[in-house]
């Protein structure tokens, strides 16, 4: 059965009036080409993109850290991509794809003609290869995503037939994770400790060096499939831990891009000439999780109760010196099953009282909030709910652990209130779904984000969109889901958080995605 | 007579190192926090921690673990990152360039601003002259290094674009230009306390019996204040610079972090963070082992300069 030809075709042509309205109002910010055209982009140079933290690893189905992973997508490319607004896929490595009536065999049609960065020619092998070394190991971290895939076939050079276990809708969205990006079959030969010094990809540039713990530089690709792509000659990812150096780098144009300036630093940036300042829409969803293990919890009212007491625009203002949004939703905006009319839990002193009434505790209880010791963002929200909480009786007390603790804790279920976030590795609101609302045995076995929620009904609903096509219907399901979840919430939705980046006036086509990756191929700079 | 001293005290270090990592091994393991979630990141599920856990042998028992460490260790193995998929020995090499530099060159110009500086302070002792180096240098001990750091960045290289903002540079000569205003931020917050020492002991020498009898022989007043002063007053100086140092070795991190040079204090803190256990210890032996030898190479200076000093 061919499927959603004509979706992907709405999918593709809206994705290049997404692509060329933002590159156009990229130039359009500009001074220097303000009324030109994209027609007098200028090739060349090297970028110096200042970033808070050094990568990991170059090998992507070993990473967790998004400057890992935002780094190793510019060097290898998976079958799919997500369009720049993350609402929908376009073809990358594939071309196209069918699917088999009984949706267990998906066929995929490889672009031909695309060539490594060793100018080898890449082909089916290349694809199998890459896709199960994703999870050939328990301990991967992406092992989940693909575990729905049963095995993979080659039946041609240019064709991958991937059967699942069962109808798994999501499995194009998988199939767009940076960790499936593709890499030559065997590591073409090379030793693995050779290969990831220099790995070989089909990206748009490729690694000339890297200093561990200082600087990931890249060089274009020669063989690039993209023609006349990318005009810039190199990117180079500068290691700057501290907000104060990046700026002074950018300032003192040492560095042309700044990676999450403080946020305390956004409002003089947008105003600083020869500077842009740009939140990009992310998918960073803030929450306030409770453990349903501890006896409050379990109490829906107090939940809801909690939720209604908190002032998110206060939080906002403080932990982001506004630059967010009040969340309204479970779901993230950057995924396509967002309702932008779900009315959320708000900011309700009253109704808090009322829920408290009817709940077993009105008279409140003691309770501990989890944060991260040295976590500003987290002891600012954390002193916000402590006080909000007062007028209901809640006495908060918040216990300070560090980082690595914290995570621990967090996800092994010892906790009693706890900030939490998501965002999302894939465009599919699976994952997210799956991850942070699913309990009991779910897929994952995080027990909805370790809070150990179970609510049977959102279980099935989730397990259902899993396995039904077409996306409208799929809408439907999420849509239900996200009601109930307003009514029974596992955790207060406190707000969605912006990709922060600062950069100089001569940078242009810089749009990063809301799964936070960027796409250098269509950056360049002006002299 | 010194030879057997130093390779006395070299042989010491062993247990002494030995000792440290023993004391790192068990307080990082008994810290909460485990490297499988900050590996696997927030979607870890309980299958990846098991299997995480089980592939690096986390699961089994502390003493085993350090059991197994020291075994590596004898074959001049310090393991490989949890993280960074390679060895720990090749990660540390390629840091300790530039945390030595910083070290040393620390040392250096803190040495270069210190002397000539105490020198004038106790010869014009009570003047104008001293009144104004005390107090420079008493504010100089007041500033934060994070402070200096980032004042040098803004005044030597945006509003004086003399030096690089940050970074570590490329090729011998980048590297020199990119190590000199973190060494100078490093000098500025130990040369106040050499100079202090150093001005009160030279101020002693000089007021000394020995240095009047030098004076009344006729000696130059520059023979006089390098061959008596300095000589004499040089002695508890030393001391102060290798204490100094020694508690800088551990403080570097800050200076590694706003200046963004990838050094050994960068790659200690957020192998804490993630708990890489096997850097940690490797650092920490590292370190160790600079601390003993900065100690060393102190009391050998010392033992050169005051030969009344029988080591």
């Amino acid at each position: 059965m061919k499927l959603n030809r004509v979706t992907l075709l709405i999918a593709t042509a809206a994705s290049l009036v997404l692509a060329t309205t933002s590159m156009a109002a990229a130039t359009g910010r500009s001074p220097a080409t303000s009324g030109k055209k994209i027609a007098h982009i200028q090739r060349g140079g090297t970028i110096i993109f200042d970033r808070g933290a050094d990568i990991i690893s170059l090998d992507p189905t070993q990473v967790s850290d998004n400057e890992s992973i935002w780094a190793d997508e510019c060097i290898f490319e998976p079958l799919y991509e997500a369009t720049p607004n993350g609402k929908a896929l376009i073809p990358d490595m594939a071309t196209s794809y069918t699917v088999s009536k009984n949706h267990l065999v998906w066929t995929f049609n490889l672009r031909q003609g695309v060539k490594f960065s060793n100018g080898q020619e890449m082909t089916s092998a290349d694809v199998k290869f890459s896709i199960n070394r994703v999870a050939a190991k328990a301990s991967n971290p992406w092992t989940f995503i693909n575990a729905d895939i049963k095995n993979i076939t080659t039946p041609s050079k240019f064709q991958v037939v991937v059967t699942t276990k069962t109808p798994w809708s999501p499995l194009q969205a998988d199939m767009a994770l940076f960790a499936n990006g593709v890499i030559p079959n065997n590591l073409a030969g090379e030793m693995p400790a050779v290969f990831w010094a220099h790995p070989i990809g089909t990206g748009p540039f490729m690694v000339k060096q890297w200093i561990k713990g200082n600087s990931l530089d890249l060089v274009k690709n020669p063989h690039y499939w993209q023609p006349g792509k990318p005009y810039l000659d190199g990117v180079n990812f500068v290691s700057v831990p501290d907000d104060n150096t990046r700026l002074l780098q950018l300032e003192s144009g040492s560095a042309q891009i700044d990676e999450f300036p403080a946020w305390s630093q956004v409002s003089e940036l947008q105003s600083k000439p020869g500077v842009t300042m740009k939140l990009f829409p992310s998918s960073w969803t803030q929450f306030l999780g409770f453990n349903e293990q501890i006896k409050y919890f379990k109490d829906v009212h107090v939940r809801l109760a909690i939720s209604y007491a908190i002032d998110r625009a206060a939080i906002v203002k403080a932990v982001l010196f506004g630059h967010g949004t009040v969340a309204n939703s479970q779901v993230t905006p950057a995924l396509w099953d967002y309702n932008p009319k779900s009315p959320g839990v708000q900011y309700n002193l009253a109704s808090a009282k009322k829920q408290m009434a009817m709940s077993k505790y009105p008279k409140g209880f003691a309770v501990k909030l989890l944060v991260g010791s040295g976590n500003q963002n987290e002891l600012t929200m954390g002193q916000i709910v402590q006080s909000e909480l007062l007028p209901l009786g809640i006495k908060v007390t918040l216990q300070e652990v560090n980082g690595a603790q914290e995570t621990t804790l967090q996800d092994g279920s010892q906790f009693q209130m706890s900030f939490l976030y998501d965002t999302t590795d894939i465009i599919d609101p699976d994952e997210l779904m799956t991850f942070a609302a699913a309990g009991g045995s779910g897929a994952q076995g995080t027990h909805a984000e370790f809070t150990n929620y179970d609510n049977p009904e959102v279980n099935s609903l989730i397990t259902q969109a899993e396995h039904v096509f077409p996306q409208a219907q799929r809408q439907k399901l999420y849509d239900q889901i996200q009601l109930i979840l307003d009514q029974d919430p596992p955790m207060a939705y406190l707000f969605y958080q912006p990709f922060a980046y600062a950069y100089s006036n001569n940078v242009h086509g810089f749009d990063v995605y809301p799964t936070g990756n960027y796409h250098f191929e269509n950056v360049w700079l002006s002299k | 007579m010194l030879l057997r001293y130093v390779g006395r005290r070299l042989l010491l270090m062993v247990p002494v190192a030995l000792g440290v990592t023993l004391l790192v091994f068990f307080s990082i393991h008994m810290v909460p926090g485990s490297p499988a979630y900050t590996f696997l990141g927030p979607h870890a599920t309980r299958t990846a921690v098991a299997a995480f856990n089980q592939e690096w042998g986390l699961n089994r028992p502390v003493p085993v673990q350090y059991w197994l460490f020291l075994v590596r260790l004898f074959h001049g193995n310090l393991g490989d990152s949890l993280f960074y998929q390679s060895s720990v020995s090749s990660l540390i090499a390629s840091r300790v360039p530039v945390t030595l530099t910083l070290l040393v060159g620390g040392a250096v110009l803190s040495v270069i601003i210190a002397v000539p500086l105490a020198a004038v302070a106790a010869v014009h002792s009570g003047k104008l002259i001293d009144q104004v180096i005390r107090f420079t240098s008493t504010a100089g001990l007041g500033m934060p290094s994070f402070w200096i750091g980032t004042t040098l960045i803004i005044l030597l290289g945006l509003v004086f674009p003399l030096f690089p903002v940050g970074g570590y540079g490329t090729g011998l000569w980048g590297h020199a230009d990119s190590m000199f205003l973190p060494c100078l931020t490093i000098a500025i917050s130990i040369a106040p306390t050499l100079l202090r020492s150093l001005r009160t002991s030279l101020i002693d020498a000089l007021g000394s019996d020995y240095v009047a009898f030098a004076r009344a022989k006729g000696l130059s007043a520059r023979s006089v204040l390098y061959k008596y002063g300095f000589r004499n007053a040089a002695i508890s100086a030393v001391s102060v610079l290798g204490i100094n140092i020694g508690f800088l070795v551990g403080g570097t991190v800050i200076i590694e972090n706003v200046f963004a040079l990838p050094g050994l204090g960068q790659l200690m803190l957020t192998s804490i963070l993630d708990r890489d256990f096997p850097i940690v210890q490797g650092i920490t032996l590292i370190f160790s082992v600079i601390v003993i030898l900065v100690y060393l190479f102190t009391d050998v200076a010392y033992a050169l300069l005051d030969p009344r000093v029988r080591l």
